[in-house]
């Protein structure tokens, strides 16, 4: 995406990236089948590319994200769903290689704050509500 | 309104600004990513050796030894640099160093082999890189540190420094107790 | 030469920040304060362009210019590689600083003067706090300690019109906050006057950060969009959260002064969120400065800056938050109101805006907290906020689109029935045309583009009955967010991608248009070579429409790369063309999008721009005399 100082000291010892912002996925690795092709886009938008900075491997250059998209769509066709290959990837990379965080113990104030923060809202327009009527 | 509620602002503000600071002031790495097979069984694969055309096979090279395993490529300029530290192991330490050879082109691979000098015992062909996916490998040079057991130990991403290889050299005689 | 002047207007700067700090404390010194708020702006304006100055005469004596720069740069963005950089864009941030005291100092007349003075004297504590960083953790006049022939260049993928003018849009909005912050400590701090209307002083400094924010963040999209190259604009990237929470918070912000002015209510909220909203500008700034966040923009990696913006934003917020628990109790009050009215509707939006804000800071800040209490580490993107954003915004819409018909303090069901009944019956209408045209259906494609009828057709009838009793600011900003929402929903709903290898004269059809590969060229630009390709597209009646000419970049000053993608719009879609890798043997990989209805998210972030000028004008008038 956006080369940085940083992102090229990086890649300067990772796999040698050619730096171009183009889109990722190249014709050769399109499944003939689409509703597989379809799963493997999906899966592939919610995987991170770990040498890139906040980019999927959808979207990513890097010959890392080309791998991966390739080990993902040959798993499909393997016939492996989409639950094992998200397994075997953190398996590999941790939880970090997700970018759409599972729901787990170090993750449940992530996903539950927001809900939190909601209920305290609707809280507050009740009470105002209510206090509302009693002075009226 | 309670008093107290006011303060609310405040105390989430300071529990941030905090948060952040300890993140400014420790040693960190934002690079870093911490391996989640650390401590785990290596993965074992099969595949040809770069020297013979045999068949290399992990579990048979592995065998009940403490190894340091190396992810290199001639096309890799950090692995260039790093390469007089693998060497310094391979010369002190009595330990078998396996190399992978990642997405390279063979006879590249020797020919700098020939010129840098060998420190592997045993490469083996990462031709597709798919050795490399399954140990979670994302920037090469990478190396790990596997005990008698088959389990990792260690893992480093990136060309070895002076700190990293006092870090190994350490390490690596701890692993062997 | 040029490294001395500007570090004396650096110091002069410095000097009449902190002459304004002690002047404005004391009474009846008006003549030094003038002094101080003038000197301020000319000094900080004359630093400001001896950059710009150095920067357009390539003097590679500053290590700023040398490392910003390059003799082969075209003009224009030589000029806006002023702000291309940290350090310049500090300059700028400082320039547009001042330039809002000197707005303050204009205010000030007898009645308001202790206002006026305690809102100065913050306002140049913030000042010269970004002065001293600038100064000592990112000179701009640094020199050079050997003179280079020429510079180290500039980030080719800055080298756009859309981006050159994107940080100052940006900078207005965060700064203008800053008055608002001000403003919010002055009124905590002196006591409380009835008769004094501190929010009639406010209003017009947020609505105008608020719209030269709005469309700084459009602008950047824009910039995203046609230039990252795979149709997407918004990309929830740690920069971009930077600068849509000061916005999620000014727009609350905005909407509860209305109440304030018009009922007087809510006014210990607004002062709350006046101090936030600046609060959280600093913080994104920190996010991004200090490389805390490894964010595909990250400017600076020097953990100095990042200690410093940090203890002063400790001595800001520690000192405002502190003020506001001790002395905002006075400014509650009890008007309380039902919710079914009009700041009943305005709370309901405010409190959406607040947990929308809450979740984007905790998914920023969430991979940190991870880092720092357990040894894992865990990424949140796109996918997260998209699942918990879009569910919190879709009924803040619904409200938005009834909210103004409201009236004050109470309102009758049945009255608010009649009044809805129009526009819910032409939303119907439109919304079945519009799925009778594009015929695919999703929740939330049905969800996106109803509201964003409900939002049109609301303000439309609005407009047609003639009510002037509204702000005709808000109906037009209203109704570009409206336009805004059709854009969004229909490019993220109904993008069609074709991805294939193509040789010259191969063709590639994506609904209705075939797009025939005519040929491949080498260019030459003023600082890079390129292969440019040319694309012929027809319609289905085999009418050539247009060509396009997607070009990849090579810069080799910098030995980057760039895609420059090709674009036809028009009202109903873009057709969007990237040329990829290849050569003449095996083809080009090309990449054809068809984004539905793109164009009506610029448009719509145009009227909102419009509307919120028209807004900020009318409350400019508004302000005691």
């Amino acid at each position: 995406m956006i080369k940085n100082k940083f992102f090229i000291i990086f890649s300067f010892f990772l796999f040698q990236t050619f730096l171009t912002n183009i889109g990722a996925v190249e014709p050769d690795e399109v499944l003939k089948n689409n509703a597989q092709e379809l799963r493997a886009r999906n899966i592939s938008k919610n995987i991170r590319c770990m040498v890139c900075q906040n980019q999927s491997i959808d979207e990513s250059e890097a010959p890392l994200a080309k791998d991966l998209r390739i080990l993902i769509r040959n798993k499909i066709k393997s016939g492996k769903d989409d639950k094992e290959i998200y397994n075997f990837l953190t398996s590999r990379y941790g939880d970090f290689i997700l970018l759409q965080p599972a729901f787990k113990l170090n993750t449940f104030a992530l996903w539950l704050l927001p809900v939190f923060f909601l209920l305290i809202g609707v809280y507050v327009i009740f009470r105002q509500n209510k206090l509302f009527k009693r002075k009226s | 309104m309670k008093n107290h509620l006011l303060k609310i602002p405040f105390i989430f503000f300071s529990i941030i600004l905090l948060i952040f600071f300890y993140l400014l002031i420790i040693e960190r790495n934002p690079t870093d990513i911490p391996s989640a097979l650390l401590n785990k069984k290596v993965q074992q694969f099969e595949t040809s050796s770069l020297f013979n055309s045999q068949k290399f096979n992990s579990s048979q090279e592995f065998d009940n030894n403490v190894v340091l395993v190396n992810f290199f490529a001639s096309w890799c300029k950090p692995c260039r640099d790093e390469h007089k530290f693998i060497k310094k192991i391979s010369e002190k330490k009595n330990l078998k160093i396996i190399g992978i050879n990642y997405k390279d082109n063979p006879k590249k691979a020797i020919e700098w082999l020939e010129k840098l000098g060998n420190p592997y015992s045993n490469v083996a062909i990462d031709r597709n890189g798919e050795i490399a996916i399954d140990w979670g490998v994302y920037g090469i040079p990478e190396t790990f540190i596997v005990d008698a057991k088959g389990i990792i130990k260690f893992r480093h991403v990136g060309p070895i420094t002076k700190k990293i290889y006092k870090k190994i050299n350490l390490l690596i005689d701890e692993v062997k107790q | 030469m040029t490294s001395s002047l500007g570090n004396f207007s650096l110091w002069v700067t410095l000097f009449f920040s902190i002459s304004q700090f002690f002047f404005s404390r004391k009474k009846n010194q008006l003549k030094f304060v003038t002094i101080s708020a003038n000197g301020l702006f000319i000094a900080s304006f004359i630093s400001f362009f001896l950059l710009m100055y150095a920067h357009v005469i390539s003097d590679f004596s500053l290590v700023n210019v040398f490392q910003n720069s390059h003799t082969t740069k075209p003009l224009i963005y030589k000029i806006s590689g002023v702000w291309g950089n940290h350090e310049g864009s500090m300059l700028l941030w400082i320039l547009v600083l001042t330039l809002f005291n000197f707005f303050i100092y204009k205010l000030y007349n007898d009645k308001n003067s202790t206002f006026i003075f305690k809102t100065l004297e913050i306002q140049s504590l913030i000042t010269t706090g970004f002065i001293v960083f600038t100064i000592f953790t990112s000179n701009p006049f640094k020199k050079m300690i050997s003179v280079a022939e020429n510079g180290l260049g500039f980030n080719p993928i800055l080298q756009d019109p859309a981006l050159a003018i994107h940080p100052p849009l940006l900078y207005i909005g965060y700064v203008g906050f800053s008055a608002a912050f001000s403003m919010s400590v002055a009124t905590l701090s002196l006591n409380k006057n009835e008769s004094f209307y501190w929010y009639n002083y406010m209003k017009p400094f947020v609505l105008a950060a608020w719209t030269f924010l709005s469309i700084g963040i459009a602008l950047g999209s824009l910039w995203a969009y046609y230039e990252l190259g795979w149709g997407g604009w918004w990309f929830w990237d740690p920069v971009e959260n930077a600068s849509f929470m000061p916005w999620l918070l000014g727009t609350a912000l905005l909407h509860s002064l209305i109440i304030a002015d018009k009922r007087r209510s809510l006014q210990a909220w607004v002062l709350l969120l006046a101090i936030l909203t600046f609060l959280l500008s600093v913080i994104g700034t920190f996010l991004v400065r200090s490389g805390i966040l490894t964010s595909v923009h990250t400017f600076a990696l020097d953990p100095s800056r990042g200690i410093y913006i940090l203890v002063f934003t400790a001595l800001l917020g520690g000192y405002s938050l502190i003020l506001f628990a001790s002395k905002s109790k006075i400014y509650f009050s009890n008007n309380y109101f039902s919710f079914f009215s009009k700041e009943g509707a305005i709370l309901i939006n405010n409190i959406f805006m607040v947990v929308i804000c809450s979740t984007v800071f905790l998914g920023t800040i969430y991979p940190l907290l991870i880092e720092a209490l357990t040894d894992n580490k865990i990424s949140v993107g796109e996918p997260y906020y998209n699942s918990t954003v879009v569910p919190i915004i879709l009924p803040a819409i619904l409200i938005m689109g009834v909210g103004p018909l409201l009236s004050w303090e109470k309102e009758n069901i049945s009255k608010v029935i009649k009044k809805i009944l129009p526009s819910a019956i032409f939303t119907l209408m439109l919304s079945v045309l519009f799925f009778s045209i594009y015929k695919i259906y999703s929740l939330i494609a049905i969800a996106g583009v109803s509201l964003a009828f409900w939002i049109i057709t609301n303000n439309l009838i609005i407009i047609y009955k003639k009510r002037f009793n509204y702000s005709i600011g808000m109906i037009i900003s209203h109704l570009g967010v409206g336009l805004l929402i059709l854009g969004v929903t229909g490019s993220s709903v109904w993008q069609i991608e074709k991805i294939s290898k193509m040789k010259i004269n191969d063709e590639i059809k994506i609904n209705n248009y075939n797009i025939i590969f005519k040929k491949i060229s080498e260019i030459k630009g003023p600082n890079y070579l390129a292969l440019k390709g040319s694309f012929f597209v027809y319609n289905s009646k085999k009418k050539l429409i247009t060509t396009l000419n997607p070009e990849n970049r090579f810069y080799p000053i910098t030995g980057n790369f760039t895609s420059e993608a090709s674009i036809h719009t028009n009202i109903s879609r873009d057709l969007y063309i990237v040329l990829g890798k290849g050569n003449i043997n095996n083809g080009w990989t090309v990449r054809v999008y068809y984004n539905p209805l793109v164009i009506w998210i610029w448009i719509g972030a145009l009227i909102i721009f419009l509307g919120g000028i028209a807004s900020t004008v009318q409350n400019i008038k508004k302000i005691p005399k």
